[in-house]
């Protein structure tokens, strides 16, 4: 009798590991695995964006339709990427968590994300959540008063619920949690409000935090050498808020950091590691493997957070693993990711701060605006600290190895206040007044465009003219790239010429993460739709524009 | 001291009282203490959205053109929230919002 039980228990168990997502297919996710899902944030760990999917090509795209939309009930905005298993979509924003049926767009679950209104406060730029994991049965997502919580990816009841930080000292989420190497991990927001970035790791089945990696260096550390010998690294910024991609044979994950706290230098002399940098770290422990800084110093507000885009290229007539990624301070990076070691940087939109990046010493050779700019001069700097790039992830063909992207080219009027900041904990935390410099008439906004990794060389650029692009793109092998307007079209554009082929006015600003999948067979490609969730997303939209989220999801026309 | 910089009373003041463009609707009058204390909880709290002096807004408003006379929904929506701005009714007190009702009506119109 007993025989049989466990017998019974081995078989219950072995039938729920079968319909739950596994540490396998997040593997193979984007990596050869079922086209039928799209378990990870970027589609792959790589975070390359690309579908090998043809059914949806150049000659098809013309018959590309609707087949649904759901309301989202949000004026905040959406920036989140889907993600689909076993037929099923799950979409989040920052009031809630949605399943439905990917076919049709039925709801299977609704679950809210409920937070105090005044968390606002501490959230700099624009409310937002930018997507959820998926393992092992559950969804995995955070919310904007830095919570992580567990779903039954069933039926959406919260399974546990873990304090990730302190909202009322300024901390909050608006990125995706991801899943590697077994260890549930999620960044942080929080750069303009003094607080000290990390990357916490977390058990998936219990919510109980393995460990927390702070990305300011403290005594006792090597890299405390780069701070003040005082507390200035408690408040030093570096947040994590863009999902870190991971290479499983590295067993490196790569997170990307913020701006230092203040935003003015001054109080904070040195390069102040690990601010504005990429950190290889173990996901199991969080240990640091290796660094790069992007911007030594940082006191421009370049973000180094966003894409760490993996992929496997040719450098110098030998196949490298490498690591791309277009940064704010406007120079676009390729990095040997076993090593860290920088391999290419050069600049993709126009740059005043800095003339170059030494491929010798890795740091950037900066200007005579620079100079001014720490000597507490008002100077014009490009790129604006908005950046040449912002959060918005480009996409990877590995095919035709280039890179697609939206660049934005701005400039801003920038100057480091006389009186330092005085820190209080979940307020601004700044010391610097910066302005947007007008733009002369003719000028774009930015591009959407096509570009070689290694050179920042375009295939082409289409410049943006009524407002700029906050969208993330889609690469597919039917040679069509996706991506969307803040005016609501979301448009598929050839990969060679960047002519838009097929466009569709959804029904507010598209600024989010466009997927692609198939279900029996047939290709859907899937996208939110609703301005915002990036404050800057929003200039010069009034009345012109109208926010509201939904998903729109699409397919050829049925014979 | 915290983000103290306040162009638009750089100049210096004369008046210790100051007050709007002459109109029925003139807002104040307003002490001088209480448009520098305005503008100094608006360049720290405010500028980001609002943008520095009220120039360059990120958001959907234009302060600079806040009507005079509807002051009861300035101080509901700053202590309530509005739309994407949060409550700041946790974070100030009454005559703090008072001084950036001040700061919006007077404070850069001199």
């Amino acid at each position: 009798m007993r025989k049989l039980v466990w017998s019974l228990v081995f078989f219950f168990a072995a039938s729920i590991t079968a319909s739950a997502q596994t540490a396998q297919e997040l593997l193979r996710d984007g990596n050869g695995g079922s086209t039928d899902n799209v378990l990870t944030y970027g589609m792959g760990y790589h975070q390359q964006r690309y579908s090998p999917l043809t059914q949806i090509n150049r000659k098809t795209v013309k018959r590309l339709v609707p087949v649904w939309s759901v309301s989202l009930a949000n004026e905040f905005g959406e920036q989140g990427q889907p993600l689909v298993y076993n037929g099923v979509l799950y979409a989040a924003n920052v009031k809630r968590v949605v399943a439905v049926e990917a076919a049709t767009g039925k709801q299977l679950w609704m679950t809210p994300l409920e937070w105090d209104a005044a968390v606002a406060r501490v959230v700099c730029c624009g409310l937002s959540n930018r997507g959820i994991a998926l393992y092992e049965g559950k969804v995995f997502v955070a919310s904007l008063d830095a919570f992580i919580r567990a779903l039954d990816a069933k039926t959406g009841k919260e399974l546990w619920k873990t304090k990730v930080a302190e909202w009322k000292d300024g901390y909050s989420i608006t990125s995706a949690p991801t899943v590697a190497n077994g260890v549930l991990m999620t960044g942080m927001t929080g750069g303009e409000y003094g607080v000290r970035g990390f990357v916490a790791g977390y058990d998936p089945e219990t919510g109980k935090e393995l460990w927390r990696r702070f990305m300011t260096a403290g005594p006792g550390e090597k890299a405390y050498e780069t701070w003040p010998k005082d507390d200035a690294y408690l408040r030093g910024g570096a947040s994590t808020w863009i999902t870190g991609s991971y290479d499983p044979e590295l067993d490196l994950t790569y997170w990307g950091t913020s701006n230092g706290g203040p935003w003015t230098a001054v109080p904070r002399p040195g390069d102040n590691l690990w601010v504005a940098s990429v950190v290889a770290m173990r996901p199991k422990t969080g240990e640091i493997v290796w660094h790069y800084q992007w911007t030594p110093a940082e006191t421009y507000d370049f973000d180094g957070n966003n894409e760490n885009l993996l992929a496997d290229i040719v450098v110098g007539g030998t196949k490298r693993k490498v690591l791309i990624h277009a940064d704010r301070n406007g120079f676009l990076y390729t990095l040997d990711r076993a090593s860290g070691k920088l391999l290419a940087a050069n600049p993709y939109v126009k740059v005043n701060w800095a003339e170059r990046i030494d491929l010798a010493t890795g740091r950037p050779v900066e200007t005579e605006v620079a100079r001014k700019l720490r000597a507490g001069e008002k100077v014009e700097v490009q790129p604006r600290w908005t950046g040449g790039k912002n959060w918005m992830p480009m996409a990877f063909n590995p095919k035709k190895g280039r890179i697609y992207l939206p660049m934005l080219e701005e400039t801003s009027v920038y100057q480091l206040n006389k009186d330092l900041p005085v820190y209080k904990a979940g307020e601004r935390y700044m010391g610097v007044t910066n302005t947007t410099a007008d733009r002369k008439p003719g000028e774009p906004w930015g591009y959407l465009g096509a570009l070689d990794p290694l050179t920042a060389k375009p295939a082409w650029r289409v410049p943006l003219m009524e407002f700029p692009s906050w969208s993330g793109m889609l690469s597919t092998a039917g040679g069509l790239v996706f991506s969307g307007l803040p005016t609501g079209e979301f448009l598929a554009l050839d990969e060679d010429t960047g002519k838009v082929l097929w466009q569709f006015r959804t029904g507010s600003g598209v600024n989010a993460q466009p997927i692609t999948y198939t279900i029996n067979g047939r290709q859907y490609v899937s996208v939110l739709s609703g301005l915002g969730g990036g404050t800057s997303s929003r200039r010069g939209t009034t009345g012109k524009v109208q926010p509201g989220g939904s998903v729109w999801t699409f397919a050829l026309m049925a014979d | 001291m915290a983000g103290s910089k306040a162009p638009g009373l750089a100049a210096g003041i004369a008046l210790a009282v100051l007050t709007a463009t002459a109109s029925a609707q003139a807002p104040g009058p307003f002490l001088k203490e209480q448009v520098k204390l305005g503008a100094d909880i608006y360049e720290r709290n405010c500028a980001p959205c609002h943008g520095p002096r009220m120039l360059d807004s990120q958001v959907p408003v234009d302060l600079r053109k806040f009507p005079p006379e509807q002051k009861d929904r300035f101080i509901t929506s700053v202590t309530k929230g509005k739309n994407q701005m949060p409550p700041w009714g946790g974070l100030f007190k009454p005559e703090e919002i008072e001084a950036i009702w001040a700061y919006v009506m007077v404070g850069e119109k001199q």
